[in-house]
């Protein structure tokens, strides 16, 4: 059977993610890659055996016209460069935020309907191990009614010689709504989505920890009131170790995962019986979880899998909606109002 | 000669523009725009860039004669010491070719060769690293870095120099891959009688210099490094004397330490295939890369350029320990 063909622009380290998780799909092939700096381009041809590399993408759209554009250049370039491709009546996978503006993904949106093509947002935590353990746990009614969720991702941006204080040579990030931080709220905005529907209503505070970096602001906790819950999201730039928790709070139980630390879900449940005795069972329960997740998380390191947990499963539902011509695993609908939902969070940065 | 000197601010950058000022050249030395500029003398011209990003590289080379090319990352992710030492080669050469400047020292390093390939004594006949992608971050960018290089020089008919360092070392860089790794208050040596291939910074920087102005250095590729014996456990022992390193030297033969990581990769292969990951320590290609006991020649640049390490082991030893109480 005929593979299906894909091409990336930009070969970032993101990239080497996309083709990693490429690699795997059994019927896909990689046609073509494309970078601004031939170099960059040139040696992740090398790396991944793909057969061409470009430096101009409308060359690579134009010769290989390919099932699937991966777009993964800095946000700037997102708009022009999926632009293009949706000209060309070809589906498009974006690496998040798609668009600088809500504005702008309108435009895309537009244009994608007006050709009939796919218009992705790479969400992959949608499709991660723990995402989907919880989701599974809701559907199920084991975990009972979700009253709240809870998302909260610390990373160290303003550590010694981090790239996203680097003074020498901006970080795109600074680029975004909300600095550095707008860099992340695509995938806060599409987990709290996931669980609160589209938001009602958003409140954020930002601050700034760490004085002495070009940084607009470090520090950043939202509330979102959502159709169907609330939740609350964080982003720490100063708080270690580096961690994605997600905590989602039902009627029947509590279970919260770090996603950095696949595939590791500890759950805490209502149970009856003598409270003293079920401290203890609960704790032998916890105890379990964390070490098998710990242990699970470690053979995966060795495994080589990808720190990207989710990428693979999310790349496979995109080529398998392309083969079978079915809709897009995640709806323009729902692309549009997460879009909102970041816009929103990030608009709180404005002073 | 005026001579353009990219990476200046680095820590063999500034040994360079001093060799080159103590020399008689003139110096435009490139610096980071947020970078402190060293204390050099005030003829040194100190022009401010980041090859990565600066728009307009050109008037970098105005009035230039020639180039060493020290620019490369030495830390940082994968991703980021491509984008820092080949990316931003790339956007160099690219400025250079539309400028009338034809000779370039490029600065390269002993890790482009493939060292499970090299025999007893490595010299400039060792073969070229093939398999780059096995190896880490450094070892790509450096490869991918002589491969741009020699692209442009063959292009543009330049007349180049490549030199390659081993470890490059003084005061404030006083560590090094070779000597082992340090676990908590132990220290493991991984054959503790193999000899280093050193390059202090003021040798290193002096035979830049040399081959910027032998004519004979003209098209050839030269390691460099010093003339002296010196052994894993000799460096240490002086590393662990003149800082004050609490801890325990513990030395571990090299075949011991190369077993245990052919031991981790037959056991990884088994269980997961070429995919399986392990730390470098256990990855028996890059234990060898900075490991392996084996002799390093530096007679072609003694033979071709007549140089000669200015300075002895025992005076760089002076020399790089001189802030730390002995």
């Amino acid at each position: 059977m005929k593979k299906l063909s894909g091409v990336l622009i930009g070969c970032g380290a993101i990239a080497r993610e996309h083709l990693t998780a490429l690699a795997e799909l059994d019927n896909v092939e990689v046609s073509g890659v494309c970078d601004i700096s031939s170099a960059r381009a040139e040696a992740m041809a090398e790396r991944f055996q793909v057969p061409k590399f470009y430096t101009n993408h409308r060359d690579l759209l134009d010769e290989l016209k390919p099932d699937l554009v991966h777009i993964t250049t800095p946000p700037a370039s997102h708009l022009p460069i999926a632009m293009d491709c949706l000209e060309r009546g070809l589906n498009v996978f974006c690496e998040k935020p798609m668009t600088v503006q809500y504005a702008d993904f309108c435009l895309l949106k537009d244009k994608a309907i007006a050709k009939g093509t796919m218009l992705m947002e790479n969400q992959q935590n949608r499709f991660h191990s723990s995402v989907r353990r919880i989701l599974q746990l809701i559907e199920t009614g084991e975990l009972g009614d979700v009253l709240d969720v809870q998302i909260c991702l610390s990373l160290n941006i303003t550590g010694p010689n981090s790239a996203y204080t680097d003074m020498n040579a901006p970080h795109f990030g600074m680029t975004l709504p909300g600095g550095v931080i707008g860099d992340f709220l695509p995938h806060i905005a599409y987990l709290a989505y996931m669980f609160t529907g589209k938001a009602l209503a958003v409140n954020a505070v930002w601050t700034k920890h760490t004085k002495c970096t070009p940084l607009p602001a470090d520090e950043f906790r939202g509330l979102i009131k959502g159709e169907r819950t609330t939740a609350f999201v964080s982003f720490s730039g100063n708080a270690q170790p580096d961690g994605f928790l997600i905590r989602v709070i039902g009627t029947r139980m509590r279970v919260e995962a770090n996603l950095y630390e696949p595939p590791k879900v500890v759950s805490k449940r209502l149970r009856k019986g003598e409270p003293a005795l079920m401290t203890v069972v609960d704790g032998i329960a916890e105890a379990r979880q964390v070490l098998t997740g710990s242990i699970g998380g470690f053979v995966r390191k060795l495994a080589g899998q990808s720190s990207y947990d989710g990428m693979k499963d999310m790349l496979a539902a995109t080529y398998r909606s392309i083969e079978l011509k079915q809709p897009q695993p995640i709806s323009l609908q729902e692309l549009d109002e997460i879009a909102q939902l970041a816009d929103q969070l990030s608009a709180t940065a404005k002073p | 000669m005026k001579v353009l000197v990219s990476g200046a601010g680095g820590f063999l950058g500034q040994s360079v523009v001093n060799s080159l000022v103590e020399r008689g050249h003139q110096v435009r030395a490139m610096v980071r725009p947020a970078a402190r500029a060293p204390d050099w003398p005030e003829q040194v011209e100190v022009f401010r860039a980041d090859l990565r990003v600066h728009k307009d590289l050109a008037p970098a080379f105005d009035g230039v004669d020639a180039v060493i090319h020290l620019a490369a990352a030495v830390t940082g992710n994968e991703d980021a010491q491509f984008a820092s030492t080949v990316v931003a080669t790339e956007r160099f050469l690219e400025a250079m070719a539309k400028s009338t400047v034809k000779r370039l020292v490029h600065v390269s390093s002993l890790v482009v060769y493939d060292w499970s390939r090299a025999k007893s004594c490595m010299d400039e006949e060792t073969p070229i690293e093939c398999a780059p992608y096995t190896m880490g971050g450094y070892t790509i960018a450096k490869i991918w870095q002589e491969r741009i290089v020699e692209r442009f020089a063959q292009r543009n008919s330049w007349d180049i120099t490549i030199a390659r360092p081993g470890f490059i070392w003084g005061d404030g860089h006083e560590e090094i891959a070779a000597m082992g790794r340090k676990f908590g208050r132990l220290y493991l040596m991984f054959g503790p009688f193999t000899r280093l291939p050193l390059s202090h910074v003021t040798n290193c920087a002096d035979c830049l210099v040399s081959a910027l102005e032998s004519p004979t250095a003209s098209g050839q590729t030269f390691n460099i490094v010093d003339s002296d014996d010196v052994r894993v456990w000799q460096y240490v022992r002086e590393y662990a004397r003149r800082t004050r390193q609490p801890g325990l030297l513990v030395p571990l033969p090299y075949h011991v330490g190369l077993g245990l990581a052919q031991l981790a990769a037959f056991t990884s292969r088994k269980l997961f295939g070429e995919k399986g990951k392990l730390p470098s320590l256990l990855t028996p290609r890059r234990f060898e890369s900075q490991f392996k006991p084996l002799r390093f020649s530096n007679s072609k640049i003694r033979t071709k350029l007549g140089w000669r390490p200015r300075f002895s082991f025992d005076e760089c030893l002076a020399a790089s320990y001189k802030h730390q109480v002995t």
